[in-house]
């Protein structure tokens, strides 16, 4: 620890040497009684010792969902008595604690005191709690020393997530077995349609019910059962952030929920993070996906960027062919806008869901602005047009709707959708 | 409180000095208020004054001694706790505006430090005064606890120097 003087002493030193030495000069005693309290002084100062505090933080555990609790614990202990002893807890912007950030206290030698503090995580994301920021400091305050203590402790703060009742549909699925039930016909449970029986049929599939009305033998088609592979497309260009809301909080809580829901039905998941930064997960299923998804987006920050982008600078295996690609997007980036619109000329299955920032925008009541907030809204309205002409359905997700909603407007606009 | 116990031993020295001053008061209160002054704005702000505050008060009384003559003044060790309790209690206001959370039991300990001091201070003038009215030719006794006094404050100069 480093150790400080208050601005107090070498007052109190420069009034004790001018005492004594107005003593000397004046041949008076009462300079050098005046002095005799801040010479005491000084000697009780310098008395003081540099303290040795242990100070250990720990967390309840690692990991927590947006708008849970943690305790925080504080163990002290010291080898001499700490007259006064602060501590703060530095804090990242997404944690709160309600009282009890900065505490005083007095630590006795040998005894060990135990302080907890319950965090509350407003945001999600990945965040160092500590060091501590701590200061020791004499009765009168005269002298004291700080520095950091402990080490930090990691937690990761996951989004909450949406409830979802139905999730969208590829259009086309993949060749393993999953829980989508296939446009294609082949061996499965959900009955499709009747057709003639052709050499090489199993006589399992024979319907003889229609073979027997119709004088021929006729055979039942199914839809099979298959997983897909769903890639999350993640705009992380620009963002809006107002009142302590953001879209970009917004599209990774989607993300996270989306990512959930299908890696639940045995799909495989991929993630994109599109940006000033590139960040992708190779699609893969499992719970360990789902972990790794969420890492990634905890870390999935704007990042800032004047640099040309599109998709040809991610990796062919990050977007395989048949994926369904949600695009979570506030479509504030003409970047993103372009790479989507690329993304669908090479023929992906892609849906836009478009976090809205109107809400998080206030209209200024001077004309000109009115007048280029509307212009840009229209600029919105193009964009929506342009990527409807090319097949593209865009759900606008507004702040307060449950993304379910949103989910459902593609499904109607998709529910007699074909591979184009 | 601690603020108001700051302006409170500040007055006392300067009330004490002004009521004592005679014709000299006129001269010596554009000084004294002018420590009040400074003394006020350390504790409106965050104590840059106090320095000032000190000095000034202090001068204050000092320059009243000198006009005063050669009687020693048996107030002075009172005087210089007052200016040490000023000190004190306005760096301990300052403190108390720190948004921390504190235990109660702080306050008293500080309290007790600050009383302890004054007490020891006061006890300290108060035997440098009644030392000095001893005559300088009043036996070896004297002597030898002069010269240990003297080795005493030497050696405490050292400790402090070297610490």
């Amino acid at each position: 620890m480093t150790g400080f003087i208050s601005p107090r002493l070498p007052l109190y030193a420069s009034i004790a040497a001018a005492g004594l030495v107005a003593g000397l000069a004046l041949g008076r005693v009462e300079p050098v009684a005046l002095a005799a309290p801040f010479v005491l002084a000084l000697v009780a100062a310098v008395a003081g010792r540099e303290p040795r505090v242990a100070v250990r933080l720990s967390l309840d555990r690692e990991r927590a969902v947006e708008g849970d609790e943690i305790t925080a614990t504080i163990e002290l202990s010291s080898e001499h008595t700490v007259d006064r002893f602060e501590l703060l807890v530095p804090l990242p912007p997404g944690l709160t604690v309600e009282k009890g950030r900065a505490q005083a206290l007095r630590l006795r030698g040998g005894e060990e005191r135990t302080l907890e503090l319950t965090l509350r995580c407003e945001r999600w994301g990945a965040f160092a709690v500590g060091p501590l920021l701590v200061r020791a400091r004499d009765a009168l305050g005269l002298r004291s020393w700080e520095g950091e203590a402990c080490v930090a402790q990691m937690l990761r703060v996951y989004p909450s997530e949406e409830t979802l009742r139905s999730l969208v549909a590829p259009l086309e699925t993949q060749v393993f077995a999953g829980n989508q039930v296939s446009r294609a016909r082949a061996e499965g449970i959900e009955f499709a349609d009747l057709r003639e029986w052709q050499p090489g049929d199993r006589v399992r599939r024979v319907n003889w019910r229609a073979t027997a009305l119709r004088g021929s033998l006729w055979v039942n088609e199914q839809y099979p059962e298959r997983n897909t592979d769903v890639v999350l497309f993640l705009d992380t260009f620009a963002e809006v952030r107002a009142q302590g809301r953001s879209t970009n909080d917004r599209a990774v809580r989607a993300a996270a929920t989306l990512a959930r829901g299908y890696l639940q039905r045995k799909d495989r998941v991929g993630l994109v993070g599109f940006g000033g930064f590139i960040s992708w997960l190779l699609p893969e299923t499992g719970m360990r996906q789902l972990y790794a998804i969420v890492d990634t987006l905890l870390t999935s920050d704007i990042v800032h960027s004047y640099a040309l982008r599109d998709v040809d600078v991610l990796p062919p295996r990050t977007l395989p062919p048949k994926a369904l690609v949600l695009a979570i997007t506030p479509l504030l980036d003409d970047r993103t806008g372009k790479a989507l619109l690329d993304l669908r000329a090479r023929g992906y299955d892609l849906i836009v869901v478009e976090v809205s920032p109107l809400e998080l925008l206030e209209p200024d009541p001077a004309a000109a602005a009115r007048l280029s907030h509307r212009l840009w809204r229209l600029s919105r309205e193009a964009l929506r047009w342009r990527y409807e002409q090319v097949g593209v359905p865009v759900v606008t997700w507004r702040d307060g709707v449950p993304l379910a909603a949103s989910l459902e407007e593609v499904n109607a606009f998709r529910h007699l959708a074909r591979p184009a | 409180m601690a603020a108001a116990g700051a302006l409170a031993a500040y007055g006392g020295v300067v009330a004490d000095t002004l009521a004592r001053a005679g014709s000299a008061a006129s001269i010596l209160a554009p000084v004294a208020g002018l420590g009040v002054v400074a003394l006020v704005l350390a504790l409106a702000w965050d104590g840059r004054g106090l320095a000032a505050a000190l000095w000034l008060g202090g001068g204050a009384y000092l320059a009243f001694v000198v006009d005063r003559g050669h009687r020693i003044d048996a107030t002075a060790p009172l005087v210089a706790v007052l200016l040490l309790l000023s000190g004190e209690l306005t760096a301990w206001s300052l403190d108390e505006r720190w948004r921390m959370r504190a235990e109660p039991a702080l306050a008293w300990r500080r309290g007790l430090a600050v009383a302890a001091l004054a007490l020891v201070g006061l006890t300290a003038a108060t035997v440098v005064l009644a030392l000095s009215a001893a005559p300088a030719d009043h036996g070896l006794a004297w002597t030898v606890a002069g010269a240990a006094a003297a080795v005493a404050a030497a050696g405490t100069g050292i400790w402090v120097a070297r610490r």
